[in-house]
């Protein structure tokens, strides 16, 4: 299993790495759509909370864990670090904390969607280089 | 004028190999692999439409539209069923149906995109143009964008190669889609020339040699986020009557192109503040759709916002320059009427601005946009 696993993203880098870096853009933006996908096809807003708040948090985990590589530059770092704080607003409006009105039940698919067209405008993806995009893609997927 | 319209004169893709010192299997590879390039380089196919020029050249073109689209970056959208398009595509295929629809115009459409390499060695054309004149679809050719000092060199030469003769004052469009083009460093806008920078000074200087006969275009529009500020409508006001730009975020689906698919009916009267309020106005319709993240979009009238832009040019200079070296995580836009120095009494003169805010997140209160953005760091 852990062998298929390693084969596969050995293939995945590869692949990746030759594709170039828009490549690593658009596995990212695909993330926060695979995820506003599942929360669609959701009635349960509890579950719809739930799937919207792992999203969050499991790309939280792979920043944390990417901007402490020694294969990331001092640059990646600073973007990761606005990249954390832009997902913990979206939590917190999800949860209503922070200064945050929590977001209806009702509006649960169009937050999810702001929140794909929110990554797709920002900046701060657009700037981070492949080696950092593909590190946390790849530790994204196997949180 | 005699033009030429096949698609030759093209580069040629291949760099020098010394195939003497090849060994003998290698040098087998190496035809193969050269035969692939160069067919993966082929001319593409002929025009479906293709016209004898001196048939279209019989009407002078009554518009001359430029699309500049770039696509070397992450342009990648979703729409809310989930369908992903690529924003510099959808972009390319509207403006051949405005080209297509126009019987009356001139249409050069330059798509910038992401170098690729065939057999992951032989690098591949990063530009494609295509040519259209009163409606056929005349030559296309694949071109390099580093050739050149200048950003724009390439399309350059290749509009003064393929223009018409203007026998008449045609009726001018300049339009851009892409990431926002910054206003200082601009390191890093191509995702595959990471060392060339793109800022508003390269597009001026585009629009410059565009612009040769040094007649205004009638319409410039930005379909970019967020260069609807002071500095960059004051470097474009020399080279357009009126400019759409967006002063906030723009959805990467982009400005909506269909006013610009009749313009015998949208220029009827020759006003072209009429078809840039439509074009901004069915864009912002568009997007209000589908769309849950802010949505502006600006006309600006140059002559009458000039009062404004002289009133505050110089604060927003210092603002560059005090943000030019620092880094860019520590730099935020913001609507200027948030800043004292630029309520100015002309502020709202010679604007027209569409605005909704996001649905979501810390702004969705704001009500209404100034048309103006500025920068301002961090706190």
């Amino acid at each position: 299993m852990l062998g298929k696993t390693a084969i596969r993203l050995a293939v995945m880098i590869f692949v990746m790495s030759l594709a170039g870096i828009a490549q690593g853009q658009d596995k990212l933006q695909n993330y926060f759509s695979d995820a506003a996908g599942k929360v669609k096809v959701t009635t349960d807003p509890t579950e719809k909370r739930e799937i919207l708040n792992k999203s969050f948090e499991k790309m939280t985990k792979a920043l944390n864990s990417v901007q402490g590589s020694p294969l990331v530059s001092k640059d990646d770092k600073a973007s990761m670090e606005h990249f954390k704080v832009v997902l913990k607003e979206k939590q917190d409006e999800l949860a209503g904390i922070n200064g945050f009105e929590r977001v209806p039940d009702e509006q649960l698919n169009d937050f999810s969607d702001y929140v794909v067209q929110d990554m797709e405008q920002a900046t701060e993806t657009v700037t981070l280089s492949l080696v950092a995009l593909l590190l946390i893609i790849l530790i994204a997927v196997l949180i | 004028m005699e033009r030429e319209f096949s698609a030759t004169g093209r580069q040629s893709c291949v760099r020098p190999f010394d195939q003497a010192c090849l060994p003998n299997a290698f040098r087998m590879f190496f035809c193969l692999a050269l035969g692939a390039v160069l067919f993966s380089c082929s001319s593409p196919p002929p025009a479906p439409s293709e016209t004898a020029p001196e048939e279209v050249n019989s009407l002078p073109p009554r518009y001359i539209i430029v699309f500049i689209i770039h696509g070397d970056g992450g342009y990648l959208y979703h729409d809310t069923d989930g369908n992903k398009f690529r924003a510099d595509e959808e972009a390319v295929n509207s403006a051949k149906i405005v080209a297509e629809r126009n019987s009356q115009a001139e249409v050069f459409i330059f798509h910038e995109k992401r170098k690729k390499h065939f057999l992951f060695l032989f690098p591949r054309h990063d530009g494609e143009f295509y040519y259209y004149r009163n409606g056929q679809f005349l030559a296309q050719e694949s071109y390099w964008r580093d050739h050149g000092q200048s950003r724009f060199d390439p399309e350059i030469e290749l509009y003064n190669r393929f223009r018409a003769e203007e026998r008449s004052r045609p009726k001018k469009f300049f339009l851009y889609f892409g990431h926002e083009i910054p206003e200082i460093d601009g390191k890093g806008y191509d995702a595959s020339h990471k060392d060339r920078s793109f800022t508003v000074t390269d597009l001026v200087d585009g629009l410059k040699h565009f612009n040769q006969n040094s007649t205004k275009f009638d319409l410039i529009a930005l379909s970019t986020c967020f260069n609807g500020t002071p500095h960059t409508i004051a470097a474009l006001s020399p080279y357009a009557e009126y400019i759409i730009a967006s002063p906030g975020n723009l959805h990467l689906s982009y400005f909506d192109l269909q006013p610009f698919e009749a313009l015998d009916i949208g220029l009827r009267d020759g006003d072209v503040s009429s078809l840039a309020m439509m074009c901004a106005r069915q864009s912002f319709e568009r997007l209000t759709k589908d769309v849950q993240t802010e949505i502006s979009i600006a006309v600006y009238d140059v002559d009458r916002v000039q009062t404004f832009l002289n009133s505050v040019n110089s604060v927003y200079d210092l603002t560059l320059t005090t943000l030019k070296d620092k880094p860019s995580k520590s730099i935020e836009h913001c609507d200027c009427s948030e800043d004292s120095a630029y309520l100015q009494p002309a502020i709202s003169d010679g604007i027209e601005v569409f605005f909704r805010p996001a649905k979501f997140g810390r702004s969705k209160q704001k009500q209404v946009h100034s048309g103006w953005e500025c920068l301002r760091l961090l706190n």
